[in-house]
């Protein structure tokens, strides 16, 4: 409401151009604003009345981080995925090969680049390595189409997780995957470079706090606060590109491959550029992800079923409509959280132990089992069942999933089409 | 009696409108000629009668019975049989495997072997040749056999002759000259004496309709009735 | 990341183990049979695994992803049968005869399973772009994968690490080395070779020797032509599904007795993985190339486990390293697979 009010006084001033510009991205705003919104929300109603309820089903702060580095891997996965219909099935080597550099880097392990070269630059130079990597899997890989793509790339992928997972340069035990030493102690800074001031570190215990009118933002807070400003800068980068010229290429590819290359596109050259693009965030979003967490395994890396986890997000959220895949993570990690075991930040036991009496608990249930024990034998630490049970449902009869769906319901693009609905003009 | 009949058939690939209301019929014994200009939806007439292609509207009656709603292969179990463009023989499987899978179930396959060799002599000298080697007269014998021994009422031949080398198109003529004593025939042909000469009767498509129709007796291939409808 | 000091250390890694040593040993007579039998053991454990993926892929063009959970479930109730059927004093040829009923069981059991799936969901989607059908089988090996650990842990197993149990149920002389000639051979591989050998022969004697299979194979060259000559095509694609399930779960249960392998949740991911190099490298689609492609990773598989246990007993990522390079190599040199056919991904 507020925006749309500013926007309407700024139109009344006949200042058009700006007006149209912020109109255009006021879902844009909503949803950020919710995002910055979120951290004192979540303060507030977890020591309200309520906490229980809400430490049951809202996502804790550092989940939150979590989501957000995460979900830019599943918008990476999905720009090249969902826009030019390539099934990029070893997209977990672009998140490896970042999430790698990073540690590398401030382990001191790759020549000419010491330990305390800032975050910033480590970060840009995980999306370079990723796109470099991905320059030479696309050369072979966009030969073929359909199955066999999604088949080749996963290859790639999978050699890359044999490889470093024998390889003990990188870790002492390469099995375990490599974490920061002692030569970088300190927190990743994610800012302007070199100018100290405008620098925050991310982190759970290396982070920054910041205190701010009397009230202190503890790291996570700070971290999702940082990690979400590289996030939405790389979401607009790849949003400008999708409507670009050269986007709608990528779509027209989608569409119809053959067309396209008839009406005049070297395709191949196309594919290629897209697929870069798509390493290079997928590499940013492993560097944060090592960034925040300071050690990594081979399996939550380069391992097959981490592409399968942006698959989910992007099918969930929207397949082709780049946003999409944050709100489908978003409901992946939510599920997760909610039904994993007490003490990961569990949700639905705990709640139900503090809410319903004992004697619920211990009823026993047809088939000689307690509330309790069903609950934890059939629902906590099994999300992915259901998760599982909603995506193949989301195939089946959602396939444009959440935003998707939400797009062909107002008739063309959320940003567009909602405020138009809304306030019933152009 | 009359065996086929299509009533108003509209027919669509995708968005694009290909029959806009095909009305023809063809009687027990007969041979019926469709012909017409490249992409005037002779094919896909033929795929709307066996359902591959089902038509949006209009119906497609075979002895009296709905066609459409039908799956192919109860159309096929009915007795209709198709002798496509291009052959599309299944190259990997053996000349006699072609044979016998187009037998259909429960009927005596050797029987049907036997008949198909005897009317092609070159398939029994070939019958466990991968079909993908055999030249492109012997894949057109072999797609013929194929539609012989399916026991078929009506057979629907698309361009028997494309392709072929002349003295190939004589041979193939006569297998279906040979075949049209004893099942009725829907064929498809742009080469047109041959197809006036194979068949009783003709109907001339254009644009999705049916333009013209009647005896081949009454006209010659170079009759400006024909010609125009035909030439480019 | 091409920092010379890391191609010193491995080259002087490889002087140092004796790559010289190593070969002659690697040549010599022994050595090198030993090696081909256990190539020809792993051999059989892929072309089981692979054998059902492809017979889908080459009739309906479905990469069926859930291929591997049938497989670990297979491995599951195979197991349930056996330890429940076995005990202490049960002698080697009743587990034998034990093991061929369980084969019974797991394949009625999967077919049915497969051809639920293709009623209910698959055929949903034949209709839809390829890449559907990959993205609904990942669906469900989540469903499937997590209610089997949910089954599992409730009877109090550890769902992440093998079956002790159902291993336990092989006859003993499984268990040990068998000397055959000058050669020691052991007695869960030459099983296993000969199970693959009788897969294999059933499943070729099916297809070219019956009339359902003439029915697949030409369905698998020309679905709408077979169709027009009176097959039912979607009947046979679902009896094809079901075959494709229940050979899946009869590789599950070979797959509970080998301690390689075992009856646990993650064996799901580790044969889907080998048996779709598998199929790649013989050509999507064709049950000959299948054949070849597990003899090609098989042997590869067995020549770098020699290597890595007796040369290079640093390098532990060695085999299935040069697994997933064959798969590379071979995409990057013959897409289609050694026997594919030209049209790549045109399906």
């Amino acid at each position: 409401m507020a925006i749309s009010s500013v926007t309407r006084w700024v139109e009344n001033r006949r200042l058009s151009w700006p007006v149209d510009h912020l109109r255009s991205q006021q879902v844009h705003l909503l949803v950020v604003l919710a995002l910055l919104a979120y951290p004192g929300f979540y303060h507030l109603l977890t020591s309200s009345s309520v906490s229980n309820l809400a430490v049951a089903i809202l996502p804790r702060m550092d989940s939150m981080v979590a989501v957000l580095y995460f979900a830019l891997f599943a918008m990476s996965f999905d720009f090249i995925s969902g826009y030019t219909g390539y099934l990029s099935f070893g997209h977990a080597a672009f998140y490896g090969t970042g999430a790698y550099l990073v540690i590398l880097v401030a382990n001191g392990k790759i020549p000419l680049l010491p330990p305390g070269t800032p975050f910033m630059i480590s970060l840009l130079l995980a999306g370079l390595l990723a796109a470099l990597v991905a320059v030479v899997i696309g050369l072979v890989s966009f030969r073929l189409t359909g199955v066999y793509f999604a088949m080749v790339t996963l290859g790639f992928a999978q050699v890359m997780y044999v490889f470093v997972r024998g390889w003990n340069y990188v870790a002492s035990n390469p099995r375990d995957g490599p974490a920061i030493g002692s030569t970088h102690p300190d927190g990743f800074e994610i800012g302007v470079p070199f100018v100290d001031q405008l620098n925050l570190a991310i982190g759970s215990f290396s982070g920054d706090e910041v205190t701010l009118l009397g009230h202190t933002l503890g790291t996570y807070t700070v971290s999702f606060y940082m990690v979400g400003l590289v996030v939405l800068l790389s979401y607009f980068a790849m949003q400008r590109v999708i409507h670009s010229p050269f986007g709608r290429v990528m779509i027209a590819i989608r569409e119809n491959e053959e067309r396209a290359e008839a009406v005049g596109y070297d395709t191949f050259r196309y594919k290629i550029g897209a697929f870069v693009m798509s390493a290079f965030f997928g590499g940013i979003a492993g560097g944060l992800f090592a960034g925040f967490k300071r050690s990594v395994t081979p399996e939550s890396t380069f391992y097959f079923l981490t592409t399968g986890d942006a698959l989910l997000a992007s099918i969930i959220g929207g397949f082709g409509t780049l946003a999409g895949p944050l709100y489908g993570h978003l409901f992946d990690y939510g599920v997760r959280e909610f039904l994993s075991n007490r003490g990961l930040g569990g949700g639905l036991l705990p709640y139900l132990q503090e809410t319903l009496s004992q004697a619920v608990l211990t009823t026993t249930l047809p088939g000689g089992i307690t509330v309790e024990g069903f609950i934890q034998a059939a629902l906590n630490g099994h999300a992915s069942l259901y998760v599982g049970i909603v995506f193949v449902l989301f195939v089946l009869y959602v396939p444009g999933g959440l935003l998707g769906t939400l797009r062909i319901g107002l008739g063309g693009k959320v940003s567009e089409r909602l405020p138009a609905k809304l306030w019933g003009d152009r | 009696m009359t065996l086929l009949e299509l009533h108003g058939v509209e027919t669509y690939y995708g968005e694009s409108h290909v029959l806009e209301g095909v009305t023809l019929s063809v009687e027990e014994g007969e041979v019926v000629a469709l012909v017409g200009r490249n992409g005037v939806g002779k094919t896909t007439t033929l795929r709307s009668i066996l359902q591959l292609t089902p038509p949006r509207e209009g119906s497609v009656t075979y002895r009296g019975e709905e066609l459409v709603g039908l799956g192919t292969h109860e159309v096929a179990d009915r007795g209709v049989g198709w002798i496509p463009e291009d052959r599309r023989i299944f190259s990997q499987l053996s000349v006699a495997e072609n044979v016998r899978v187009s037998v259909p179930d429960g009927r005596d396959t050797e029987a049907a072997l036997t008949m198909a060799y005897d009317t092609f002599p070159v398939l029994d000298e070939r019958r466990d040749q991968e079909a993908g080697t055999l030249s492109g007269g012997q894949q057109q014998m072999l797609s013929l056999a194929r539609g012989l021994v399916g026991e078929n009422a009506l057979l629907l031949v698309d361009e028997p002759s494309e392709g072929l080398a002349p003295q190939i198109v004589a041979d193939v003529a006569d297998a279906l000259n040979d075949a049209a004593k004893e099942t009725t025939l829907l064929l498809v042909e742009q080469n047109l004496p041959l197809a006036l000469d194979l068949a009783d009767r003709f109907y001339v498509l254009d644009k999705g309709r049916v333009v013209d129709d009647g005896d081949t007796a009454e006209v010659s291939a170079d009759d400006e009735r024909l010609r125009r409808f035909l030439s480019a | 990341m091409t920092d010379p000091t890391v191609l010193t250390e491995l080259t002087a890694l490889a002087l140092q183990a004796g790559f010289v040593d190593g070969l002659t040993d690697f040549l010599g007579p022994s050595n090198l049979a030993s090696v081909v039998v256990e190539g020809l053991a792993k051999s059989a454990i892929y072309v089981m695994i692979a054998s059902g993926l492809t017979l889908i892929f080459g009739l309906m063009g479905v990469l069926n992803f859930a291929h591997g959970s049938l497989t670990m479930i297979g491995a599951y109730l195979a197991g349930v049968v056996m330890v429940v059927l076995v005990g202490n004093a049960t002698g080697q040829w009743t587990r034998m005869a034990f093991f061929f009923g369980a084969l019974v069981v797991v394949f009625i059991a999967l077919a049915f399973l497969g051809g639920v799936m293709e009623i209910g969901l698959i055929r949903e989607l034949y209709t839809r772009p390829p890449i559907y059908q990959i993205l609904l089988t990942f669906g469900l090996t989540l469903v499937l994968e997590e209610t089997v650990r949910i089954v599992v842990q409730f009877y109090g197993l550890q769902p992440i690490s093998e079956w002790q149990g159902a291993l336990g149920t092989k006859p003993a002389f499984m268990a040990t080395e068998h000397s055959l000639g000058p050669l020691s051979v052991r007695g869960l591989a030459a099983f296993e070779i000969l199970l693959g050998l009788a897969t294999v022969a059933a499943i070729w004697a099916f297809l070219t020797r019956t009339r359902y299979g003439l029915y697949i194979r030409a369905g698998s060259e020309d679905a709408e032509m077979a169709e027009a000559l009176g097959i039912d095509v979607r009947r046979v694609f679902t009896v094809v599904f079901a075959l494709g399930a229940g050979i899946a779960g009869v590789a599950g249960a070979l797959l509970m007795w080998d301690p390689v392998w075992g009856a646990s949740v993650p064996l799901a991911a580790e044969t889907l993985l080998p048996a779709f190099v598998v199929v790649i490298i013989g050509g999507l689609g064709t049950f000959r190339g299948t054949v070849a492609g597990a003899l090609v990773v098989g042997m590869a598989d067995a020549t770098t486990t020699w290597w890595f246990q007796n040369v290079f007993i640093t390098w532990t990522w060695l085999p299935e390293m040069a697994v997933f390079l064959i798969l590379v190599g071979m995409l990057v040199v013959k897409p289609q697979g050694l026997y594919g056919v030209e049209e790549v991904g045109g399906h």
